[in-house]
């Protein structure tokens, strides 16, 4: 891991395009700005790992077995059928 | 067409999918980045869940469903940078889908923390880590019939 000491309003550049600044620093947080391309997602890494294990967890190879999840829906909303999303 | 070349199969074999829509994920889903393209599929008996099937690998696929049909109060709040990223200028313009982990025989849950939204119109979509996320559960469990 690269360790830089930055002081508030000091920054980071990542690969030419990912702009990390130290905002400010309250106490034992650190309020941190970041500028990247819309494409380049940035999450907090606690969520971001949890997500990522639920993901992974519901990745799934089809059968041609049907799912057998029969829903006690509380509501059936009037809405459009699947082919128009 | 002739009679004679018609064949009666019964609904039970007819493993037909109903292709709905391309959709496309420049983020890909958190942990899984590379994977960009889907197809989004109903099958019959299924509703109201969908399948987002990997375009490159279609084995692979995760069920997904509309938090509205278990959870109508449910109210995703979608971050700024995401909404202008998907083009969304109405609620109307975005399918919000949530993944389903099936745990067993009739045991399912679904990530509210991280839905799938998509702009309808272009078929563009992100998985969205929700500003409201601590609001919500990764693993909220699906009411289903025993």
């Amino acid at each position: 891991m690269l360790v830089l000491t930055r002081k508030p309003g000091e920054s980071i550049v990542i690969a030419g395009r990912i702009h990390v600044k130290v905002v400010r620093v309250e106490g034992d947080s650190v309020k941190i700005g970041i500028e990247a391309p819309s494409e380049v997602p940035v999450h907090r890494r606690e969520v971001y790992e949890e997500i990522q294990r639920s993901n992974q967890q519901a990745l799934t190879r089809q059968s041609a077995e049907p799912l057998k999840l029969p829903l006690a829906a509380t509501a059936r909303p009037k809405r459009k059928t699947a082919k128009s999303l | 067409m002739t009679s004679a070349n018609v064949i009666e199969i019964e609904e039970a074999e007819v493993a037909e999918t109903i292709p709905c829509c391309d959709i496309r994920l420049p983020a890909g889903l958190l942990g899984f980045e590379h994977m960009k393209d889907y197809l989004l599929i109903a099958k019959p008996g299924e509703a109201p869940f969908h399948w987002l099937q990997v375009r490159n690998n279609p084995a692979l696929a995760f069920v997904v469903i509309e938090p509205v049909y278990f959870m109508p109060e449910y109210q995703p709040d979608i971050p700024q940078a995401d909404v202008e990223f998907l083009g969304l200028t109405s609620p109307d313009d975005a399918a919000v889908y949530v993944i389903v982990t099936v745990n067993g025989p009739r045991r399912a849950t679904a990530n509210l923390k991280g839905p799938i939204v998509i702009n309808r119109n272009t078929g563009l979509g992100k998985q969205v880590v929700i500003a409201n996320a601590a609001q919500y559960s990764v693993q909220h469990p699906l009411p289903v019939n025993a």
